[in-house]
């Protein structure tokens, strides 16, 4: 409308150096050897015992904490979607709170809350009740990436959610719908960008995490994240890591694909 | 009864959401340095947070990387949507595309990929690779802020108002930006929260001495974290809430008033006209002290960037000096110290031998310097600064002569040994004398911890095997491996100098611990002591280098000199509670802890122990492909 294409031109400058570049660069160096000859090592390594033991770990962490956060946060788009529908302002303003206290503090907070000696043990205790021993487990890596990614599931199907027009569900009603065939005949289908984008959204980085396993995982949960990690910080081999890195790159290309299927509008964003 | 089952279900949420929260807010004042249990009310934390430069540093960091990055991302972001909208179709779809990527790409290949590129280009890591990076992530939620809110307001108005005599400019200010200002609005402020959120990103692309609090909670996750941070983010949390809650939700609800007023076709009344204004007076009033704050705060940042005077940046481990000797070192000099840490030699020789960040001053493990001199990352140190040097114990600088000829290169700092604390109360007295009890499945209710650092880890299965602690043998190795994995159900946790916090809190009842922690554990909880294994252990120097990129070598000398100081050292050895390698620290020391064998072992324990050496670089690939082998299992 404004007839003004060189406005893009600053933004177009960020995308190449910001994301062009630097995703080329990857590209060069996994597929290099340390002496920069072409090789296809570093991408075939994800064979490697270690390193698929630690790939097939993140999916399977991601994919639970996938599934629960879409299970906790669907019904929280619903409730939401009947009773603050006209709040969005202060919904989406109480789910982006914690982001200000610091994501490293927050995941620590569990570590506290979790340990052995810890709050919840501390309460479970004056209560005469047994303590719970999952800090250092799966289990509370499972939990701190639930805890950490749940927003991102329930910020889009709340926006989707918000969007669907109530004569729909009452015309519904009225040709004689149940409850449940409205959910799944309407609610579900209409919320599915929501879905999509939300799931994209929580797997993507809870698959590629080393934070939360390094922290809640006491050190004997690794993942391919964390291998990644260590390739550039611990054992300096920048190829091996980028190599690993561009195979993370294709659930990338798997989001990025599904999303244009599912959620073409971009109905299903995060805001 | 639904109604209720409903919001049980959201408070439920709500209290998980925000159940960490609550927990650093009441942490923030516990009376304790060693998290766990509640010790009653303090305020100490915020007032050490506004006396600790390194905190102060951190949060003026954060702050001025996220307005920077979330000023710079909404205008560029504001401005590439209207010239996205003159795009076709076809050109449109790419950029969104692009867009995307930044968005949906795992932060750690945003993060390695940036790094990547920078060191391709030769441009060394600083304060503006990190905001350059930050403003590439924070970008497409501007975009995906505006542009709808672009596409809803349309160009109607704006022709009109250009065929009323407007330029496009005045059009634009005037007419459109108005209407999409939400959209900007909430771009700038998610922007702002995931600059400020992140650590991946930061972690990967800063320079020396750029810590956001993200990088320094990091830093502190592994050495134990103090409560001065909680306090610190207890603030941010505070200052960001109020700030927002005030601008954001007393305009609207004057908005609402004003929209009510129309609906029912009736002015506003003069008391809520009023309201309304003054509403609107305290949100900008409150953004406008927001941001002067925000440059107060950062002012002396920029100040130091501009070139403040004489500078030496220092690489160290966590928690690995007094603060107190900080200070005073720059009152006397007038040189600015700058520090970085890092948590085990492993982690950092990459960041040297990268050479993306320069370090003035670096302290490191004997055998991480055998492999510094080797690769040429370090330089000879120049004596004739160094007065203080005439201190040192000559004893410690013949053995260290043995692998650095005329200790050209490195001045002892601290030294020690590694072995096992643990809890008398828990596990009785005498009980534990080898370092296979760290395999015994009775003791392992009370939690064995581990270190997590490939050299000290190692070295145990090696002892235990009868082995030498340097081999590099693979299947020497492979056994070593297979031991290390046998012990791992009975291991609580895998950690370095957290473990100390997990032992005094009686988390764990003992673990594999350098003797320096052990007067210092003590001190938190007296139940605690310390055993070198008959097999014997690593006696090991941690030492000052200069590195080769040094840019300032003559100040890095004035810090080692000051640091060779007998009270200097004294400073140290209270703080830190390792042993000096400092004769005339030691004729300071008192008598009776000087004699405390497991502080300063006999000769004859000595003669049990051995040191690490560099063992080349093929071997080191050996031990790293092994060792990845057992962290993987």
């Amino acid at each position: 409308m404004f007839k003004k294409k060189w406005l893009t031109a600053p933004y177009l400058v960020f995308i190449l150096c910001g994301t062009v570049i630097p995703l080329l660069a990857i590209f060069y160096y996994g597929f290099t050897d340390q002496e920069g000859h072409f090789t296809l090592e570093n991408i075939t390594a994800i064979a490697d015992e270690e390193h698929a033991k630690a790939l097939g770990l993140a999916l399977l962490f991601a994919l639970i904490c996938t599934v629960v956060c879409l299970l906790l946060a669907y019904p929280v788009g619903l409730i939401l979607r009947k009773h603050a529908g006209g709040r969005k302002g202060l919904v989406v303003f109480i789910l982006i709170l914690p982001m200000w206290m610091n994501f490293l503090l927050r995941t620590f907070a569990w570590k506290a809350l979790l340990a052995n000696n810890g709050v919840l043990n501390g309460i479970l205790g004056s209560l005469n009740l047994d303590p719970i021993r999952i800090i250092n487990t799966p289990a509370a890596v499972v939990l701190g990436m639930v805890y950490d990614f749940l927003p991102f599931m329930i910020l889009p199907i709340y926006n989707v959610m918000v969007k669907i027009d109530n004569n729909l569900i009452e015309a519904a009603y009225d040709l004689g719908a149940s409850g449940k065939t409205v959910l799944t005949k309407v609610l579900l289908p209409l919320s599915m960008p929501g879905i999509i984008s939300g799931i994209t959204m929580v797997f993507v980085p809870a698959v590629t995490t080393f934070v939360i396993s390094q922290i809640l995982g006491g050190g004997k949960i690794y993942l391919i994240g964390n291998i990644i990690e260590q390739e550039f910080t611990l054992n300096g081999n920048r190829q091996l890591g980028s190599g690993l890195s561009l195979v993370m790159m294709v659930f990338i290309l798997i989001s990025m694909a599904l999303l244009n299927k599912f959620d073409k509008n971009g109905e299903g964003s995060i805001i | 009864m639904k109604n209720f089952l409903k919001r049980f279900y959201l408070i439920i949420i709500l209290l998980f959401l925000y159940l960490p929260i609550v927990t650093l807010i009441v942490l923030s004042f516990n009376d304790t340095k060693t998290m766990g249990v509640w010790k009653g009310f303090t305020l100490k934390w915020y007032q050490d947070m506004f006396s600790n430069p390194q905190i102060l540093n951190a949060f003026c960091n954060t702050l001025f990387i996220a307005l920077l990055a979330a000023v710079v991302s909404t205008v560029v972001g504001t401005v590439a949507c209207v010239g996205i909208m003159a795009l076709s179709k076809r050109q449109k779809n790419a950029v969104l595309q692009a867009t995307n990527i930044p968005l949906l790409n795992a932060d750690i290949v945003t993060a390695v990929a940036l790094l990547l590129a920078f060191g391709m280009f030769g441009i060394s890591l600083s304060l503006g690779t990190v905001i350059f990076a930050h403003i590439t992530f924070c970008l497409p939620y501007v975009i995906l802020n505006v542009l709808p809110k672009l596409r809803q307001t349309g160009t109607i108005h704006f022709e009109a108002a250009q065929d009323l005599g407007a330029t496009p400019l005045y059009a634009f200010m005037h007419i459109v930006l108005p209407d999409i200002m939400p959209g900007v609005f909430s771009g700038f402020l998610l922007a702002f929260t995931m600059s400020l959120d992140d650590f991946i990103i930061t972690y990967f692309t800063r320079g020396a001495g750029i810590n956001t609090i993200s990088t320094l909670v990091y830093s502190q996750v592994k050495v134990g974290i103090r409560p001065t941070i909680f306090a610190l983010s207890t603030v941010i949390f505070v200052i960001v809430l109020v700030v927002l809650l005030l601008s954001n939700f007393l305009p609207e609800k004057a908005e609402k008033a004003r929209e009510k007023a129309e609906k029912e076709g009736r002015e506003l009344t003069p008391e809520q006209r009023k309201k309304r204004r003054t509403a609107k007076r305290i949100g900008a009033g409150i953004v406008a002290a927001a941001v002067v704050a925000v440059c107060v705060l950062a002012s002396p940042y920029v100040g130091a960037m501009a070139g403040k005077g004489e500078v030496i940046y220092f690489y160290n481990y966590g928690d690995y000096i007094d603060p107190d000797l900080i200070s005073a070192f720059e009152a006397e000099t007038g040189i600015s110290v700058v520090m970085d840490t890092f948590d085990t030699n492993e982690s950092m020789y990459p960041i040297i031998e990268g050479g993306q960040v320069s370090y003035d001053l670096v302290v490191a493990g004997d055998y991480t310097i055998e492999k510094m001199i080797e690769n040429k990352l370090i330089q000879p140190i120049n004596y004739d600064n160094i007065p203080n040097a005439a201190n040192l114990e000559p004893a410690y600088m013949e053995i260290l002569a043995s692998t650095d000829p005329g200790n050209q290169y490195m001045i002892p700092y601290t030294w020690g040994t590694v072995g096992i604390l643990y809890n008398k109360t828990m596990i009785p007295e005498g009980r534990i004398t080898s370092w296979k009890d760290l395999w015994d499945p009775e003791l392992a209710e009370h939690g064995i911890l581990m270190m997590d650092s490939l050299r000290d880890t190692f070295m145990v299965a090696e002892l235990i095997l009868g082995y030498d602690m340097n081999t590099s043998d693979p299947d020497e190795l492979q056994e070593v491996v297979d031991l290390l994995i046998s012990q791992q159900p009975l291991v609580q946790a895998y950690e370095n100098d957290s473990a100390r916090d997990d032992i005094i809190t009686e988390s764990a009842g003992l673990g594999m611990i350098y003797s320096g922690e052990y007067l210092y554990c003590l001190d938190e909880n007296e139940n605690l002591d310390y055993v070198i294994p008959e097999e014997g252990t690593n006696v090991w120097f941690d030492c000052f280098v200069i590195p080769t990129n040094a840019k300032n070598k003559e100040g890095a000398e004035k810090f080692i000199n000051f640091m060779l100081d007998a009270e200097a050292g004294l400073a140290t050895f209270n703080y830190l509670t390792y042993p000096i390698p400092n004769a005339a620290t030691m004729e300071l020391i008192d008598e009776e802890i000087r004699e405390d064998e497991n502080v300063f072992p006999s000769q004859e324990t000595l003669d049990l122990c051995d040191r690490f050496h560099y063992l080349g670089r093929e071997a080191d690939q050996v031990l790293a492909s092994y060792w990845k082998r057992f962290r993987g299992n």
